[in-house]
This record gives C-alpha cells, structure tokens and sequence, in this order.
C-alpha cells in the first residue's frame, strides 16, 4: 500500500489514545469523537439509465467505529446495496467522500483501491460468489493469491494454505476443502466465502445480505459464524440485510430510506 | 498466481477452447506439412539440378563451338586458382535416335552429349544416376555382363548373345528358304538357256578361276532392322566383291559380330525407353522398355561446320541414366567425347585440337559461384560472346516459381491460421460473456483491471501454446510417414497421390527445418495471443458491480 493509503491497522494505532483524528477533512463535519473504520460522508449516487438518471443516495452520511458490527437496513431500492459497494471501494460516488480508517477513497489511484479492497476490506455477497472452476480451499486462498506476485506466493504457499484451512475448519467446512462450490449447498458456500472474506485478515468486513439466499438455519449458521469471527479476528463488519430479526443481531441499526439515513 | 491457476482451469473445463486449439493445432500441422514437403522438394531439386548441371557453364550462343580449348581452360584454372576444383568440356547437340520396336521403326529426339567419362563425373553428379552398379563405381561406354538393375529385366551381354542368336537363326531360315525356293520354284532367272549366261560359280569353274566359298558368311544380326542395317554382312545375300579374289580373306574376327562386338557405347536417359503402363481392362500394370542395355539404335546428328549434314552412327545402348529428372531423362543420351568430335567433324586435322561446345566447371564448396561467374564474363572479351551462367541462372525460371510458390503458399497458410485466429477471438467473447460474474468477482477481491487482463491473455497463450504443441506433433508425425500416408490414401481412394513420373522423385521429399518450426509456433502463439488481447481489454474494463449483477 502506498504512503497515502495507510493500512487500518495503522490508522487505528495512530488513534490508540482515544483521540479524534484532526484533520481538515469533510468528515470532521460529522464531528467523530472515536475511532473510525468507516466513514461516508455526503454520499451521492446516482444511476443512469440512457437519458433518465436515477438517483439512489442523497447524501448520506454515516461514520462505524472500529469493532463495530452495523447493520444497514431498508426497503428494495432504498440504496443499501449501493452504499455497501461504495464502502467497499467497488464504486465511486458521484459526490461524497469515503474514508477507510484515515485514507479518504476518492483520492486514491484504482490500483490502490484495489490493494486497500485486497488487503483491508473483506466482502461477501448475496450469492455468495465463488468460482465454479476453483475448490473450496482455492476459493478461499484466491485473494492472497491476487495480493502476492508469483514468487511470493510460492514461497507463502504453505503458511496461506494453512490459514485457509483453519479458516474453513472454524465456518465448519473442514471436509470440503476439496469440493468444488457446485458440489456445496448454499450455507456452505457462504460460510466458503465468509472463510474467503477474512483470509486477508482485514479489519473490516462487508456483507451484502449474506443470508437473503439462504432459508432460516443456513442464515442463523452464517450469521453465527460471522459472530464467532468477529470476536477472533477483532472485526468491524458492516451487513446489510433487509431482515429486522437478523439485523438485531447487530449492536447497531443504520436505516435508509429514500437514500438518505433515517433519523 | 491467480492468473496462471484460472487460465490453466478456464483451458480444462471450458470444452469451447477444445475448437481454438483444433483450428490452431490444425493450421500449424497444416504449416509444417507444406513447409516440410516444400522445402524437401526445393532441396531435392536443387541438388538434382546442381548436380546435374555444373557449378558454372561457359557456352557459345546457339550450337557454336570454342575452339580454344586448350587457352580458355588455363585462363580459368588462373581467374578461380584454389576454388576451382575440376573442368571438363562437353558436345552437346540435338540429335535423333532410331530404333525399332516389335518390328515398327520409332524415332526419338535426343540432346546428345559428348561426355569425357574420366573428368565428367568430377563436375557433375553423373554416375550415381547410371542405373548399372558398376557403372556407378567406374563409368565406361563399354556393354556390361552384369550389375544391371533387376527391374530392366535381361540386359547386357547376356541379353545381345542371346538377341544375336535368335537374329542369326532367323537369318539363317531366310537363307534357306530362298535356297529352297531357288531350287524348287521354276522361275525364269533359274531356268538354263543358252542365250543366258550360266551361274557365277559354274562360269567361275570354266574359266579356271578358283570357286566362290561355299558359305558365304552370314553375320548374325544385330537387332536392328535389316533395311537400316549398314554394311555388307546384314544384308543376308550373298554377295561377291569382284576384287576379292586378289585380297587376303577376311579374318573372322575382323568382320563385326554382335554377339561379341558392340558398336560405340551409348548411355541414354531412362525416360527415352521405359514406359510405365498402368493397369486396364486389357491387362495388369506392367513396365515396359523399349530399349534394353544391349540393343543396338541408330543416331542421326548434324555434322559441326558452316554447312551441317547430317551422318548416322549405329550405337549400342550400354546404360540407362535415372536422375528422376523427367525433363532429362526423357531427352539425354551420352556418347564419349572423342568419338563424337570425330565423327562430328570437329577435330582440327592440321592441329589435332578437338573443339567443344561447352566448358563446364566445379567449384570448391563454399566458393562464391556469382562472384566467379561475374569474373569469367569480366575477363572473355566481348569478341569472345559466351553465355557464361552458373546452374542458378541456368534454371532462374524454375527456382524462382518454386520460391514464389512457397511464399504464396506459406502467406495462405498464415491466413489460415489467422481464421484460426478469428475463431479464438470469437470464442474468447463468448468465453468473457460467460465469465462476466467471476470477472466481478475476481475484482471484487482486489484483482487490478490488468491482472484480469492478463487472465485471458495467458488464456489464451495457453490455448495456442497448447494447440501449437498438438499441430507440431501431429505436423511432425505426418511429415515423417508422409509418404505411407500418401499410399493408404491411394488405396482408399484408388487415386494415385503422388505420381512418381509426374513430380522429379521417387517418394515425397521432406525436410523439417527447427527453424521453420519455431517460426511457425511462434507465429501460430503470436495470433492466438493477438485474438486474445481484445476480448481481455473488454474483460478488464468491465465494472465490478455491473459484473456482479450480470445475470
């Protein structure tokens, strides 16, 4: 990671005392008193569809602090989705500013971004996205494998190998590490890519509705693994979900409506 | 190592990719077959012509001659100095060769070469493409009893005794018969009258005069048709010369004998005599010569001068020549050189200098034969017109088709596999469509946009390294049993794949250059990974959330 784009980690020892970071930044205008993973300050986007744009966010504004488990919540078409994608540096907004840890996004080169979403952000999806071609411990190891070049790879081969597994042990898939994602039910694949969300040990986890496609025993697992990670690896994790009772799980609630955050 | 692992999974379970590797594959066996066979062909006539022509040729225009001999080969020994390796000087003019066969007269038209078989074979490659294994260690223009290839069938020696006698038997029932006849046959030639004069020998015997032989020696025959036959003892009538009387009798060793003479030695090329007849309804396939190393022809030739006639000269073929060159073969007859400059003409009777028609010459390996030529024309003066050419330049015509042949065929080929090409292209579309979501996917877990990129680029490099490997070995495999292939096709089909008569050798000539190779691999990767690149841009610059929510 480049020197403008400070790891986490970094930030967060930097703010070990408690202290505000002081910055001239807009996001001091949201006047954080602790320490923040995530910060979205006055959020626009908007979609175009030919000449009819349809604009999704209208400002929002949201700081999550590190540890934190939030959960974003909202009717369909409320822009929950599309929040979550600009948290995690998949798209830019069209106005706004993004802040992970002490690096603010929008200034960032794509490649950086790309390192900060390899390294420092985990996201899982709502149809879990694994790679068909792939087992489910390649799955798991392809973000380290995009991180280090081939000869660093092959020298961190083992170490990562043996992370990923005991990240597949701890989500219970200890005895699929061979099967390939077709050959796994759904809760299994999203644990998979729990397991692959978190093998780049990052500080902050996204989950974009991680149970809507599962039925209610395979979301309770998920969402217990989620806990149980969260407690080990010291996670921020910011979920969104359209269900209350899952989103109760969370210690706090963010709810959107008409792309702005509801009071 | 992403970009490896993916571009090695996405080679092995999308069946697509098997199409772009089959065209690849195909387009580069396709290549190395052509290029393979193109160039054995090119080398092998570039050795057949090199060694049937000399390295350089110093010739006067038309059928003149050089009569300095002597002078121009010193002058050239001094110009080429360590690269010359050997001269030898030729006469060479068209001639006709009469024959008969079952009886019917057959006239063929021939270049006739007046060879020095000591210096000949030390410019040109002349005896491996004699057919006569002796010949082919020691030239001579003398009839062999043996080493004649088993497919001629009876040749040599064995054969002319054998012809002999039967010609002799023959003649001698035709002596009878007439005999038979003159007894029997009351004619008025026979019949006594006292106005007619009564028969030689009974004339002979009243004046006092010794008798005629009693047999009048009957020479067997030759083989050559009696009306064509010249000299008196092929006649097969008796016939009194009225001084013979006064003469010693003729030793019978002296009077030409076919089963024990043969007239000069005559080498004619293998296409002139053999015909091959293929299978009909009216028979099996069978080869046929319709000349043997034995027989004896007849050659009609020009005499040298300002005003030609032309001489006939009865020879007796002694070997056959098979360069698999139809074009000489089917026109070059040899004759020794001193026997055709003397019966040409062409000997200096005051100065006992024999002149020729060209000077050929051999040049050390390596010598630089333009560099040489450009020197040889520098030096005659243009009083002295020679058309002075090395071999290259002698069949220009020929090389250069065969070359522009190959180019155009090789730039054809390419466009085959630049179909190929096309078809990767198309596929690798198809196969980003396909794999829009795990694009998003991979971008979403931080893969820079070159990165996935590189994905389907080293897609495809692998399909067409892939494809490349399976087309050289299947390349390779055909070259090296190209011509059993050729033969199971022709047997299949009944078609005849490579005709032998038709092309200048035997069996389908092939040479797999490494060079040729590689150029063909790496061009054949090159497109493969040209057809690549743009279907990976589009990959690249996909958006990760569209890509996600590609359905």
């Amino acid at each position: 990671m480049s020197s403008q784009a400070q790891p986490i980690s970094h930030a967060t020892e930097g703010t070990a005392a408690s202290v505000s970071p002081v910055t001239d930044c807009p996001r001091d205008r949201l006047r954080v008193t602790q320490p923040t993973a995530l910060t979205a300050v006055n959020v626009h986007k908007s979609y175009h569809s030919g000449s009819v744009v349809v604009p999704v966010l209208r400002g929002v504004d949201v700081a999550i602090g590190e540890g934190e488990f939030a959960a974003i919540v909202g009717q369909s078409g409320s822009g929950k989705s599309t929040l979550l994608h600009l948290l995690g540096t998949l798209d830019k907004p069209d106005e706004g500013e993004i802040w992970i840890g002490q690096d603010c996004v929008n200034t960032m080169k794509p490649l950086e971004r790309d390192r900060l979403r390899n390294r420092d952000i985990g996201l899982i999806f709502q149809f879990y996205h694994l790679l068909p071609e792939l087992t489910a411990l390649e799955n798991v190891m392809v973000p380290r494998m995009i991180g280090n070049g081939l000869f660093a790879w092959l020298r961190n081969r083992r170490h990562y190998e043996k992370r990923a597994k005991s990240l597949l042990e701890k989500v219970g898939l200890g005895h699929r590490l061979q099967h390939r994602p077709n050959q796994m039910s759904g809760g299994e694949m999203q644990r998979a890519a729990i397991a692959r969300a978190l093998i780049t040990k990052p500080q902050l986890l996204l989950a974009d509705e991680p149970t809507g496609n599962l039925d209610r025993q395979n979301g309770e697992e998920v969402i217990r693994a989620l806990m149980t990670l969260r407690d080990e690896e010291s996670l921020t994790i910011v979920m969104v979900t359209h269900d209350d009772e899952i989103a109760q799980s969370a210690n706090r609630i963010i709810r959107l409506t008409e792309g702005r955050v509801a009071a | 190592m992403y970009i490896f692992l993916l571009a090695w999974r996405y080679l092995r379970t999308r069946f697509i990719a098997v199409a772009s590797i089959v065209s690849v594959t195909l387009g580069v066996a396709t290549l190395i077959v052509v290029n393979a066979v193109m160039a054995g062909f090119v080398d092998q006539m570039h050795q057949r012509l090199h060694g049937i022509l000399s390295d350089i040729e110093i010739a006067p225009p038309g059928m003149g001659e050089i009569y300095d001999v002597k002078w121009c080969e010193e002058q050239i020994r001094n110009l080429a100095g360590d690269d010359l390796e050997a001269i030898t000087t030729v006469v060479r003019i068209p001639a006709m060769l009469q024959f008969t066969f079952n009886g019917r007269p057959m006239t063929h038209t021939v270049m006739l070469i007046g060879i020095d078989d000591e210096t000949f074979g030390t410019v040109t490659d002349f005896e491996p493409y004699l057919t006569n294994a002796l010949n082919q260690q020691d030239p001579s223009f003398e009839l062999r009893s043996e080493g004649y290839d088993p497919e001629i069938g009876e040749c040599g020696w064995p054969y002319r005794r054998k012809i002999a006698e039967l010609d002799r038997q023959y003649q001698e029932q035709i002596r009878q018969l007439q005999q038979h006849r003159q007894r029997t046959l009351p004619t008025p030639m026979n019949e006594a009258s006292p106005s007619q004069p009564a028969p030689r020998a009974t004339q002979q015997q009243a004046q006092g005069l010794p008798p005629l032989p009693t047999e009048t020696p009957v020479l067997p025959a030759t083989g050559i048709d009696e009306r064509q036959t010249a000299g008196v003892a092929n006649r097969g009538l008796p016939y009194v010369d009225p001084s013979e009387q006064y003469r010693a009798p003729i030793a019978a060793e002296d009077i030409f004998d076919a089963s024990r003479d043969q007239y000069v030695g005559l080498i004619i090329g293998k296409g002139i005599s053999h015909r091959s007849i293929p299978a009909s309804d009216r028979g099996p396939a069978q080869e046929l010569y319709l000349l043997r190393p034995g027989d004896d022809v007849h050659v009609t030739l020009p005499t040298a001068g300002d005003n030609p006639s032309p001489i006939m000269e009865n020879c007796t073929i002694v070997d056959f020549y098979s360069s698999n060159m139809h074009e000489y073969d089917s026109s070059f007859a040899f004759m020794p050189l001193s026997h055709l400059q003397k019966i040409r003409g062409m000997i200096d009777p005051w100065r006992g200098t024999a002149s020729v028609s060209a000077i050929q010459i051999k040049m050390k390996p390596g010598a630089d034969l333009d560099q040489m030529r450009d020197k040889l024309i520098a030096f005659f003066p243009p009083d002295m017109p020679y058309v002075i050419q090395t071999w290259q330049d002698t069949q220009r015509p020929l090389l250069n088709a065969v070359n522009l042949e190959l180019t155009i065929l090789n730039i054809l080929l390419f466009l085959i596999i630049g179909v190929a090409g096309f078809g990767i292209l198309a596929t690798f579309f198809m196969i980003v469509v396909e794999k829009t979501r795990d694009i998003g996917i991979l971008k979403s877990l931080g893969a820079p946009g070159r990165g996935v990129m590189s994905i389907f680029l080293g897609y495809g490099l692998s399909l067409g390294t892939v494809g490349t490997g399976v087309g050289i070995l299947l390349g390779l495999i055909f070259v090296w049993n190209i011509n059993g292939i050729a033969n199971v096709i022709q047997n299949i089909t009944g078609t005849k794949v490579y005709d032998p008569m038709i092309y200048f050798f035997d069996e389908i000539p092939t040479i797999v250059s490494p060079w040729m190779v590689c150029w063909v691999a790496l061009g054949a990767i090159l497109i493969a990974v040209m057809a690549s690149v743009l279907p990976a841009i589009r990959a690249a610059r996909l958006h990760p959330v569209e890509a996600l929510r590609y359905e």
